[in-house]
């Protein structure tokens, strides 16, 4: 038995780390046991805010349809087919925007969805807890706020995934039902959700009835919309809101997280992990292969000289929406150029005044051409709400209220860096289409640039007069009112699931 | 261009072969004989020579020979492969009859299968043998690219040619998956997946490629699977040998591009207000140089009272044909066998290397403002700025998207790997009884590995105050393994089975970290202290762990007829829950018909062997952790502050499993005239079902982060033929030449997909703001090119019938498209099918020469039909960048019959334009070496000296009238591996061509 021994060594050998083949996720996250306390509720929500400030939503993707479809900007030239499309009506179903921030949204939705679903595993005081859950339902209703307005008809999901088989053969659910989930969650979020928050990227209690108010002004429930604004003016102290004085400070990156006048806003701060906090909005309206301000943009969007000519001279306003001069270098020297000169540097620069928005004082930026900037993207500010205010009332007719609330806006605007201008004046004793006409005209010069106006175009149906009418800004032969007030559901989605079909006229 | 069109090559190549088999023909007579075996029979094709002259003949189908000779005082040497080789003073005899005996060890050749040996006539299933010589035959970095066009069925290739220290891809009998890798899987000296030693150092190379091969590697073994096995020491004299080589290196080509003039004359046309910089600068000449490589080995090896030793000093360093660009590796081979015992046999194997790669980028994904790659830049560059400007910084170029010059990102960008590996295997073999042994392995294999990067703040990608990052990788691999091997013969009937067990341990652990804006540009990546601002650091940790028991059964009955079976099962972790374990089974027959009575006595059909073959393999293709549910943490900021965040990452799947292949082999070994001729002939069909899809055809509206929930559809096929043929065309003492060709034909096609629907995928550049380039369609070979159908230039302005344009193009000059639904339009349904980047065949031809002392090898290799996608071509047309000197005949005004549109600024499209024939022949190797004699070589003290000079990749016969036909671009989101992006070409790397010195000593 002397080569026993020699067994014993094999057998050994053999059987060193015998294993049951489990897999120990070491250092990765499960879901499983996740959710003990708030913090863990409010981890998640902040996914949902990281999602969002991400470029397949509003890093870019979703962005940059919202603002191209409008008649305020338009595309450049020999940019991505996935964009033109957008601005010339031409979009398919499978174009290249809609399939980025399509998957995009839905995942934040999820991450809501997971929030208040893991909320119910967590023990804590109704309050603490709900007013995080809160946040969850806020972010919810304001992301299909946005895929209902932009593609009508859509798959709606309030709760995590765990049935594949059944979510997969789900049916669109009618607009109709969704703005009224929406507004259910959102009076989840104003019940809950604390007067004020700590910074204006978590949404308060007045953001969630902001957020109504547009609602209702989207849907024409115009008294409900005017008492939802209203409350808001009433309690502006309780909420801590007011209008910035100086218009410009809105897009100074120092000055915007104390700035009272935002009731959302995505918070960039100019640190970056691959395309999460990286913005993109300031090289897309950019200029190329200009110095100053912010120097080589791309040139893929910008405004156009019709909305410019349009747009009172003595409006401070313009002077800080646009950019109509820019150094070049010159033969080595830095010279000042004004817009229409500009293609001789690069012939993307299109002759048109450039938005100058999101170049103006963007801070650190992470990547070059200004993407990853410090900027804050207020997704509701108060001066919104004054005008949706303004808007809602009217419609029940002319109003004194109204007109207050329209020339608090415009009498910001006439402080001009602390020089008080006479422009724009006070507007008063108009009739009530020349009221509705004069806030949505007041709509175009506040918030110009600002991804509002395509839903205005959409709900008040503009389409024809503002793509194809005598004071038209941009020609739009291709603009089809029976198809594109509403974009496709990407068409792969519908294979994936036939259910959803079929698409929106048109597509 | 001075490359020459394919069509030469085959024009020389038929002439080639027609020389080939004018040497069967025969000579005349003084001194007559006959040449027999020991049964009495007659050989044919006998070499019967002259001693010490290039006096000889061949033997006659009968074996008699007629020879003429000077005198009568020399001495004939006969020889037949297969066969003792004689001498016979001819002593002033005319008739000189001699029989010749049997070399038993030529037919008893060895191959190395998995877990064991077995005789090569014997072998049932497909596998092809590459040895010492072939790997060495020039000077390589990796055995992978030794092995490029030396086995049929096998694929070598590289994203980037000539890059010192590219990463190189082997691909046996096509691609066999989609979403995972089809590379082979490597078993080193029996290390399963162990780390490569140089070819210096490797003694052959076994590539198993049906199922009967591989089905003993299970679930590893869809890919095919190559055994390397080290040199070993022998019973002897200690021998030492010396091998040095010494290589000059230079681009094999570069684009014809246009000068300063003439560049801004043609953006002129495009922008009357621009203005050239004034210099006159070639971007290419500026980055390119010529490069050397350099090898140097010193092996030591030999044997005796029961142990035997190998060990093996290797210095590899090549500088390359890019500036900046090197790599250099120092590594020690080790292998160690006692004879412990009368009955226990020890070994061990010791492998460790140290290398550093200095890189430079190449192939840039994204290639947009800021962001571009030395190669991709020298072409689109501005040739009329120089390095510098007025104030001494680097140019940037003001056409197209703002980026920094060639030679600026070559000599300032960092990219820093530095590589350490250690493989140690020892293992114990008893015999238990006669017949049966037991045998144990235990493996350690670790690789640890540094990338280290910096962008410097005078670069717009270190903008930032400079930007460094380091990356550690360390992955530790332990395998042990036992098994059984048990031979009996009863009577006529061979027995041979196995039984074994195998656990097998991998850790990978990887960390990150960086930091933007240093206090200056000298600390680089070794000081990140220095930089204020950090980058979000990251680490990680994966496990995989694979369980495994297989078998195998050899029968052979009366040397004719010949049986194999095999059987894994593979548990592992990566497998999900409900399928933690895979069974994979395989069969194989053989018949040597050549040893049945009707035909053993043959003269012409010297080897006659059908083999056919069925079995499952399968590919893991699963990464660690894959199906499990899992949350991601993100990036995220509220209140400028970054906080935790997390997001829903995948739902679980537990019923995630691997792919199967199920293939079938028929094969037919085949010998002429004793062997003089030889020829496999090798037809398979491969299925490989439970494809892991990218795209898992679940709703998007889930809202998992992963959308690549990985399930187990779609279903691929692969099949083909191989040929190997071998001639000894002329075998005489002074002379030989023989010749070895193998060609292999593979077609692919995808058979289902998810619901039958298309899989578009996008492999362009990102600043080419193109979504999609190729697709996956049923019925489709994987990875055809999408796009437009260009039909030239619109000469007149409008667009004859079946054309249109874009409406951005619609003036005379612009380009025309096919307008497939003819709606006057174009838009996504004018696009289709355009190329298939799928080779149709590939080829190796081999030729050896021997005269006396010298002899002379040439080695052609050449793939056939696969069209390659040039993106650097539709960069170069586009108008925002240099261009090439096609466009000097462009359409304008003045020349309506101009060949390419007019100057133009153009959006970038994916169209039949930029689709190329990438079929090429090429000269891989010319060696030419000469063995000193060896009187000569023992005066010096050296039992031999040998002396080379050779030449790769002089030659090149393409169409292609790009750098190098041999590409394949990887970007983002495609690695290496990638199997559906295929035939893209950007900013590769260049292949070289080189000139190679080498010495050879032994003492």
């Amino acid at each position: 038995m002397k080569t026993f021994k020699y067994y014993v060594l094999a057998a050994g050998l053999a059987f060193l780390g015998c294993s049951d083949l489990e897999e120990e996720p070491i250092g990765r996250l499960s879901p499983n046991g996740f959710y003990s306390t708030p913090k863990d509720v409010q981890t998640t929500v902040n996914g949902a805010y990281g999602l969002m400030a991400e470029e397949a939503f509003w890093g870019r993707k979703l962005s940059l349809p919202l603002m191209v479809r409008g008649d305020l900007a338009r595309i450049g030239i020999n940019t991505a087919q996935r964009r033109l499309d957008h601005d010339e009506f031409t979009v398919s179903d499978d174009n290249g925007m809609i399939t980025e921030y399509w998957p995009r949204a839905y995942q934040i939705i999820a991450t809501c969805n997971q929030a208040i679903a893991g909320a119910e595993s967590v023990s804590a005081e109704a309050d603490v807890l709900n007013a995080i859950t809160a946040q969850a339902y806020f972010v919810r209703a304001y992301v299909y706020y946005h895929l209902v307005r932009l593609h009508g008809d859509i798959p709606y999901l309030d709760e995590p995934v765990s049935n594949l088989e059944e979510a997969s053969s789900i049916s669109k659910t009618p607009a109709a039902e969704v703005y009224q989930n929406i507004i259910t969650d959102l009076q989840y979020a104003e019940q809950w959700l604390p007067d004020t928050q700590s910074t204006r990227a978590l949404p308060s209690k007045a953001s969630a009835m902001a957020y109504l108010a547009s609602v209702y002004l989207t849907l024409g429930e115009y008294p409900m919309a005017a008492s939802k604004a209203q409350e808001v003016i009433n309690n502006e102290g309780r909420f801590d809101l007011a209008l910035e004085d100086d218009f410009a400070d809105l897009w100074d990156f120092s000055k915007q997280q104390a700035s009272r006048e935002p009731l959302f806003a995505f918070d960039f701060n100019g640190f970056r992990d691959g395309n999460f906090g990286q913005d993109y909005m300031p090289p897309l309206t950019g200029i190329r292969d200009n110095i100053t301000p912010v120097g080589e943009g791309w040139s893929v969007i910008m405004s156009n000289e019709e909305f410019y000519n349009a747009w009172p001279s003595d409006d401070y306003r313009r002077d800080i929406s646009f950019v109509t001069e820019s150094t070049f270098s010159v033969n080595g020297t830095p010279t000042m150029l004004p817009y229409q000169n500009w293609s001789q540097a690069d012939s993307r620069n299109l002759p048109e005044p450039f938005i100058a928005k999101y170049n103006r004082n963007l801070g650190n930026t992470s990547n070059g051409n200004g993407r990853g900037s410090e900027l804050n993207y207020a997704q509701m500010r108060y001066a919104e709400v004054l005008l949706i205010a303004a808007e809602a009332l009217n419609e029940a007719g002319p109003s004194p209220v109204a007109e207050g609330y329209l020339n608090r806006v415009r009498a910001r605007a006439r402080n001009a860096g602390g020089v008080i201008r006479t422009a724009p004046l006070d507007i008063t004793g108009l009739s009530q289409d020349d009221f509705r006409d004069a806030v949505l005209t007041e709509r175009t010069y506040e918030l110009a640039f600002e991804f509002k106006r395509w839903y205005d175009i959409k709900r008040r149906q503009l389409g024809p007069e503002v793509f194809s009418g005598p004071d038209a800004y941009e020609q739009r032969p291709n603009f089809d009112p029976n198809r594109d007030y509403l974009l496709p559901i990407p068409g792969d989605e519908i294979a994936r699931n036939p259910n959803l079909g079929p698409n929106n006229p048109g597509y | 261009m001075r490359k020459k069109s394919i069509s030469h090559f085959f024009k020389y190549g038929l002439l080639l072969f027609c020389c080939l088999l004018s040497t069967y023909a025969v000579a005349q007579s003084t001194i007559s004989g006959r040449v027999v075996t020991e049964d009495g029979e007659g050989i044919l094709g006998a070499n019967v020579l002259l001693k010490g002259t290039g006096v000889g003949t061949t033997t006659d189908i009968n074996g008699d020979y007629q020879l003429d000779v000077p005198d009568d005082q020399g001495t004939l040497v006969i020889s037949y492969v297969g066969y003792t080789t004689q001498e016979v003073p001819i002593g002033g005899e005319t008739t000189i009859n001699i029989t010749l005996f049997e070399d038993l060890s030529a037919l008893e050749e060895v191959v190395v299968i998995g877990y064991g040996t077995a005789k090569k006539s014997d072998i049932t299933g497909a596998v092809s043998s590459v040895g010492a010589e072939e790997l060495n035959a020039f000077p390589v970095q990796t055995v992978q690219q030794a092995l490029q066009g030396r086995a049929a069925g096998v694929a070598v290739s590289t994203s980037n040619g000539g890059e010192p220290g590219a990463p190189i891809n082997i691909r046996v009998r096509g691609n066999t998956s989609i979403g995972a890798s089809s590379a082979a899987l490597i078993v080193v000296d029996g290390f399963i997946a162990g780390s490569l030693p140089p070819p210096t150092d490797i003694e052959s190379i076994e590539i198993l490629k049906d199922a009967s091969a591989t089905a003993i590697y299970g679930a590893r073994g869809a890919n095919g699977v190559i055994l390397v096995t080290t040199k070993k020491g022998r019973e002897g004299k200690t021998r030492v040998e010396i091998n040095s080589s010494y290589a000059f290196q230079s681009t094999t080509d570069r684009l014809d591009l246009l000068n300063a003039d003439q560049f801004v004359a043609y953006q002129q046309e495009i922008n009357p207000n621009f203005e050239g910089g004034g210099a006159n600068t070639d971007w290419q000449d500026l980055i390119y140089q010529n490069g050397a490589t350099q090898q140097h080995q010193v092996s030591v090896s030999g044997g005796g009272n029961g142990i035997n030793f190998y060990t093996s000093l290797n210095y590899f360093d090549q500088e390359g044909v890019v500036i900046n660009s090197n790599f250099d590796r120092f590594s020690i081979t080790g292998n160690v066998q006692a004879q412990a015992t009368e009955r226990l046999q020890l070994g061990a194997n010791l492998f460790i290397a140290r290398s550093e790669k200095d890189g430079i980028s190449s192939q840039a994904d994204t290639g947009g403002t800021g962001s571009g790659d030395v190669i991709s830049l020298a072409a689109r560059f501005n040739p009329s700025l120089g390095i510098r400007d007025a104030s001494g910084n680097f140019t940037q170029n003001d056409v197209g998207d703002t980026v920094d010059n060639p030679f600026a990102v070559a000599t300032e960008e960092i990219e820093n790997t530095k590589r350490d590996v250690a493989r140690i295997n020892v293992s114990g073999e008893f015999d238990i009884v006669d017949g049966l042994s037991i045998k144990s392995t235990l493996g350690f294999n670790s690789t640890n590995q540094t990338l280290g990067t910096y962008s410097p703040s005078t670069l717009l990608s270190g903008a930032n105050g400079g930007e460094a990052t380091i990356e550690n990788a360390r992955t530790t691999n332990v395998l042990t393994e036992t098994y059984l091997n048990y031979e009996k013969t009863f009577g006529k009937l061979e027995f041979a089975g196995l039984l074994g067990y195998s656990h097998q341990n991998e850790l990978r652990e990887d960390s990150f970290a960086g930091a933007q804006n240093f206090i200056t540009d000298s600390g680089s990546f070794n000081a990140l202290q220095q930089g204020s601002v950090p980058l979000p650091s990251q680490s990680e940790r994966t496990e995989r762990i694979f369980q495994s028991q297989f078998g195998r059964v050899n029968f052979t009955y009366d040397d004719k007829y010949l049986l194999t079976a095999t059987l894994r099962r593979d548990g592992s972790s990566v497998f999900a829950e409900n399928e933690k374990y895979a069974l994979f089974p395989s069969a194989a027959i053989g018949w040597k018909i050549s040893s049945e009575p009707f035909l053993s006595e043959s003269e012409k059909i010297s080897n006659l062997k059908l083999r056919a073959s069925y079995g499952a393999t399968g590919n893991p293709a699963i990464g660690a952790y894959a199906s499990l549910a899992a949350f991601e943490s993100i990036y995220a900021v509220t209140g400028d502050q970054t906080v935790n965040a997390v997001v829903p990452l995948q739902i679980a799947n537990p019923d995630l499993k691997w792919e199967t292949t199920y293939q079938g082999n028929l094969g037919v070994d085949l010998g002429f005239l004793r062997d003089r001729i030889t020829m496999s002939v090798d037809l398979y069909n491969m299925d490989t079902e439970d494809l892991i899809l990218g795209d898992s055809g679940l709703p998007e509206y889930f809202g998992f982060l992963n959308l690549d929930r990985l399930v187990n559809v779609g279903e691929i096929n692969n099949r083909g033929v191989e040929i190997v043929f071998t001639s000894r065309n002329i075998v005489k003492e002074d002379f030989t030449w023989t010749t070895d060709l193998n060609f292999s034909r593979n077609v692919n096609e995808v058979v289902s997909l998810i619901n039958g629907e298309d899989i578009f995928l996008d492999a362009s550049p990102g600043s080419f703001l193109i979504d999609q380039t190729h697709l996956l369609r049923e019925g489709e070979p994987v990875g055809v090119f999408y796009g437009y159908e260009y039909r030239g230039v619109n000469t007149t302005g409008t667009a004859p019938a079946g054309t249109a344009t874009f409406d951005s193009d619609a003036a005379a000059g612009g380009e025309l498209y096919t307008d497939i639904n003819n709606d006057g339009m174009l838009n996504d349904d004018d696009r289709k099918i355009i190329g298939d980047p799928n080779q149709d065949f590939t080829f190796g031809i081999n030729n050896t020469f021997r005269y006396k002392d010298f002899d002379l090898n040439v080695f052609f290799q050449g793939a056939v039909g696969g069209d390659i996608y040039s993106f650097t071509f539709s960069e170069l047309a586009g108008g925002a960048a240099n261009a090439t000197t096609e466009v000097l005949d462009r359409w304008s005004p003045s020349n309506t019959d101009g060949s390419v549109p007019s100057a133009a600024v153009r959006a970038q499209r994916v169209s039949s334009r930029f689709v190329y024939d990438g079929s090429y022949v090429r000269l891989k190797n010319i060696a030419l070496g000469y063995n000193v004699p060896e009187s000569a070589s023992n005066s010096l003290g050296f039992d031999s000296i040998r002396l080379g000079v050779s030449a790769q990749n002089l030659l090149t016969f393409t169409d292609y009238p790009g750098v190098d036909p041999e590409v394949s671009y990887k970007n983002r989101g495609n690695n290496l591996q990638s199997n559906t992006s295929q035939g893209f070409e950007y900013g590769n790397f260049p292949n070289v061509k080189s000139v190679t010195f080498s010495l050879g000593l032994r003492f």
